[in-house]
C-alpha cells in the first residue's frame, strides 16, 4: 500500500505538463535513435546526457527525459529488425527471425503494429515487476555493509560480460581500465594527486561523459567510415494494415509469457535484454512446437522476443535504482547521469530522492502508453526517417555530440579529450575488449575504493572482512561462477543462439 | 590464424601496469600518517590485475580481427584529422563555418556527393545553431559572422 502512495506521487511528478513535455520528447527521440542502424540505445542516452545537462534540467525531468529515451529505444530498435533484417540494436537480433519474413509476405505493417503492442505490453509487466520489486530490493539492500558492497561491485563487473560473453578475461581488463582511469585526480580521502602529472584538466578527474561519448559515438562513427556502409541498405515496403483482433488476442499469452521471462532475465545480473527476446523466442517456439511456423514469418515470432527485450529493459532498472549497480550498457549510461546530478545511487535514493525514484518509475509506465500511441500512427515517419542514410545521419550525430559536450564546459579542451577516447575505444573494440565495462568502472570507481576504504577501517586493517559474511561470500561466488561458466556453457549457448539466426547478418 | 593484435595489446597493457602500479608507490606518505588503505592500496591492486590480464593476453590471444589496409586507413585517417580540426576551428571560426566543413568533408567521404554533403552540413548547422542559440538560450561560438 506504501508503494501504491508513493506511485501515486510519482504520477504526480511525471504528469506536470513539463515533464510530460520531455518524457513525449524523450520517447519520440529514442524510437528514432532506436531504429537507427548503427545508433543503439546506450550511445543514443549517452549523447543526449550532455544536452540535458546543459539545458539545466530539474533532475526528475532529466531522468524522465533519459528513460523515456531508453525505453523509446528498445521500441525503435524492431522497426529496422522488421523492414532492414538488421537490427537496430542487439536485442531486436531475434525480432529479425520472424519479423522480416512478415515484412517479405507483404505483412510489414502486421509486423510492425504487432510488435509495438508486444513492447507495451512487455514493457507494462516489467515496469509492474520493477515497482514490486524495487522497494522490496531496496529495503535489503540497507543492510549492506562497505564489505557487502565491495563484493558486489565485484559482482556487477564480472557478470557484465554475461553468460553468453566471449573472453571474461577481456572483460575483467576493460573493467580494470576503466577503474584506473576513474582514480585520476585528487583523491578525496587524502588530498593526494593521483596521476594528474601537474595538468590542471585533470585535477578534478576525467570527465566520464566525456569518456562515455567518446568510447561509445565517436568509435562508432570510425567503425562506419571504415566498413562504409554509408549508403544504407535496401528496405521492404510498408503496405497496409490487415491485423485481425482475432490474431491479436491470439497473441496475448505469448506476450505475457515474454514479459515476464524478460523481467526476469533483466534482472538478473550479466543476462539483459538480449538474453531475454532469445530466451522468450526460444521457449515460444517450445511451448507451441510444431502448431507455429517459427522462422517462416509466424506473428508469435515477434511478439516473444519484443515482449521479452522491453521486459527486460524495465527489469533491469531494478537493479540500477537499488543498488546502484547497473547490468547493461545503457543502465550504465543512466548510472552516469545520476551520479552528475549529484544523486548518490542506491537503496538510500528511495527515501531521500523518493520523488526522483517514484517519477521515474511513473514515467515509464506513462512513457509505454506514450510510446503505443507514438508507435501505431506514426511508424511512417519512423520508417521514412529510417531511409536517411548513415552518411549523412552519422556525422550529424557526431556533431550533436560534439555541440553537447563543448557547451557543458565551453571548453575545446575537453572536445580532443572526448576525440581521443573515441580513438582508444575503437582499437579496443576492434581487440574486442568491450567498452561498457570500462563505463561502469569508470562509474564505479570511485564508490569502490570508497568502500574498501571504509571496510578496512571498520575491521582495522584485516582484509579478512572482504569476505567475511555469508552475504559477501556469496556474492564473491556469483561473481567467480560467472567469470567461469562463460568457459563452459558460452560456446554451447552461442552455438544455439547462431543456430537460431541461420544465416542472419548481426550487427555488432 | 595469428594472434598479434592481442599479444601486443597483451605486453601494451603490461607494461601500462606496471608504470600505473610504480607511480603509485612514488607517493608521499599522506598527512596524519599511513593508513591500512592509502592513495596506493587501490591503484596497486588494480595494477596486478591488468598485469595478469596482460599476461593472460600474451599467452592465451583470440585470434586476430580484420584491420582496415590501405585505402580505408586513410579513410580513418581522414575522419580523425576532421574531428580535431573541428575542435581547433570551432572558436575561431565560428559554429556555423566550422560545422558546415566538419559534417560535409565527414558526409562526403562517408559516401556521399560533395554538393549534398556540404549542403546537408550548412542545414544541420544552421538548424543547431538556431535551436541552441534561441530555443534553448546556450551559447554556440558566432565566430567570424559575430554581429555587434
Amino acid at each position: 500500500m506504501e508503494t501504491l502512495g508513493f506511485l501515486m506521487e510519482g504520477f504526480a511528478v511525471a504528469l506536470t505538463p513539463y515533464n510530460l513535455m520531455f518524457a513525449l520528447l524523450g520517447a519520440f527521440a529514442g524510437t528514432l535513435i532506436g531504429c537507427m542502424p548503427g545508433l543503439g540505445p546506450a550511445n543514443g542516452v549517452a549523447i543526449l546526457i550532455p544536452l540535458a545537462f546543459t539545458l539545466g534540467l530539474p533532475p526528475e525531468t532529466a531522468m524522465i527525459l533519459l528513460t523515456s529515451v531508453y525505453a523509446g529505444a528498445m521500441y525503435g530498435g524492431r522497426i529496422s529488425s522488421i523492414l532492414l533484417n538488421i537490427p537496430g540494436d542487439e536485442p531486436a537480433m531475434m525480432t529479425c527471425l520472424d519479423g522480416y519474413p512478415m515484412a517479405r509476405k507483404g505483412r510489414a505493417a502486421d509486423a510492425l503494429a504487432i510488435s509495438a503492442i508486444a513492447s507495451f505490453s512487455g514493457g507494462l509487466i516489467g515496469t509492474v515487476g520493477l515497482i514490486m520489486l524495487a522497494p522490496v530490493l531496496a529495503k535489503f539492500a540497507l543492510s549492506f555493509g562497505p564489505a557487502e558492497y565491495f563484493a558486489l561491485f565485484l559482482l556487477a563487473f564480472a557478470t557484465l560480460g554475461g553468460i553468453t560473453g566471449k573472453n571474461p578475461m577481456k572483460t575483467v581488463i576493460a573493467a580494470t581500465l576503466g577503474i584506473m582511469i576513474s582514480t585520476v585526480g585528487i583523491d578525496i580521502s587524502t588530498g593526494t594527486q593521483r596521476y594528474t602529472f601537474g595538468v590542471l584538466e585533470l585535477y578534478e578527474g576525467i570527465d566520464f561523459i566525456l569518456a562515455i561519448v567518446g568510447l561509445f559515438a565517436i568509435s562508432e562513427l570510425l567503425f562506419f567510415v571504415e566498413s562504409r556502409m554509408g549508403r544504407g541498405r535496401e528496405k521492404v515496403s510498408v503496405g497496409k494494415l490487415t491485423l485481425s483482433f482475432r490474431e491479436l488476442v491470439s497473441t496475448i499469452p505469448t506476450q505475457l509469457r515474454g514479459g515476464v521471462l524478460g523481467f526476469i532475465s533483466g534482472v538478473l545480473p550479466g543476462a539483459g535484454a538480449s538474453l531475454g527476446s532469445f530466451i522468450s523466442y526460444t521457449l515460444e517456439k517450445q511451448v507451441l512446437g510444431k502448431k507455429g511456423k517459427f522462422g517462416e514469418g509466424d506473428i508469435r515470432g515477434v511478439v516473444a522476443p519484443e515482449a521479452g527485450n522491453n521486459g527486460a529493459s524495465s527489469g533491469a532498472l531494478v537493479p540500477m535504482l537499488t543498488l546502484g549497480v547497473p547490468g547493461s550498457g545503457t543502465t550504465a549510461v543512466l548510472l552516469a547521469m545520476l551520479i552528475s546530478l549529484n544523486i548518490t545511487p542506491g537503496p538510500l535514493m528511495f527515501t531521500q530522492n523518493a520523488d526522483i525514484v517514484w517519477g521515474v518509475i511513473a514515467a515509464l509506465l506513462i512513457g509505454n502508453v506514450l510510446l503505443l500511441l507514438l508507435n501505431i500512427p506514426l511508424v511512417g515517419v519512423f520508417v521514412r526517417l529510417l531511409s536517411v542514410p548513415p552518411m549523412y545521419l552519422l556525422p550529424i550525430v557526431t556533431m550533436v555530440a560534439f555541440v553537447g559536450i563543448y557547451s557543458i564546459s565551453n571548453s575545446t579542451f575537453d572536445l580532443y579529450f572526448m576525440v581521443a577516447f573515441g580513438v582508444v575505444g575503437y582499437f579496443l573494440r576492434k581487440l574486442e575488449i568491450p567498452v561498457v565495462p570500462i563505463i561502469l568502472g569508470l562509474l564505479l570507481g570511485p564508490e569502490m575504493e570508497k568502500n574498501l576504504g571504509h571496510a578496512l577501517v571498520l575491521s582495522d586493517g584485516d582484509w579478512g572482512i572482504l569476505w567475511a559474511s555469508t552475504l559477501a561470500k556469496s556474492f564473491w561466488l556469483v561473481a567467480g561462477l560467472s567469470l567461469l561458466l562463460p568457459y563452459l556453457v558460452g560456446p554451447l549457448l552461442r552455438r544455439r543462439m547462431n543456430a537460431a539466426m541461420q544465416e542472419n547478418p548481426v550487427s555488432d | 590464424m595469428t594472434a598479434l593484435g592481442d599479444r601486443i595489446l597483451g605486453l601494451g597493457l603490461m607494461v601500462l601496469a606496471v608504470a600505473y602500479g610504480w607511480v603509485a608507490q612514488q607517493w608521499p606518505e599522506p598527512f596524519g600518517g599511513a593508513e591500512t588503505v592509502g592513495p596506493e592500496t587501490f591503484p596497486t591492486i588494480l595494477a596486478v590485475v591488468l598485469v595478469a590480464g596482460g599476461i593472460y593476453l600474451m599467452i592465451k590471444p583470440d585470434p586476430d580481427a580484420q584491420w582496415p589496409l590501405g585505402k580505408s586507413t586513410l579513410e580513418l585517417v581522414v575522419s580523425l584529422l576532421v574531428l580535431v580540426v573541428y575542435a581547433m576551428l570551432l572558436e575561431p571560426l565560428g559554429f556555423i563555418i566550422s560545422t558546415t566543413l566538419a559534417v560535409g568533408t565527414l558526409s562526403w567521404r562517408m559516401g556521399a556527393n560533395p554538393r549534398s554533403a556540404f549542403v546537408t552540413g550548412l542545414i544541420s548547422a544552421l538548424v543547431v545553431f538556431v535551436l541552441f542559440n534561441y530555443g534553448l538560450s546556450l551559447n554556440l561560438p558566432a565566430g567570424l559572422l559575430e554581429v555587434n
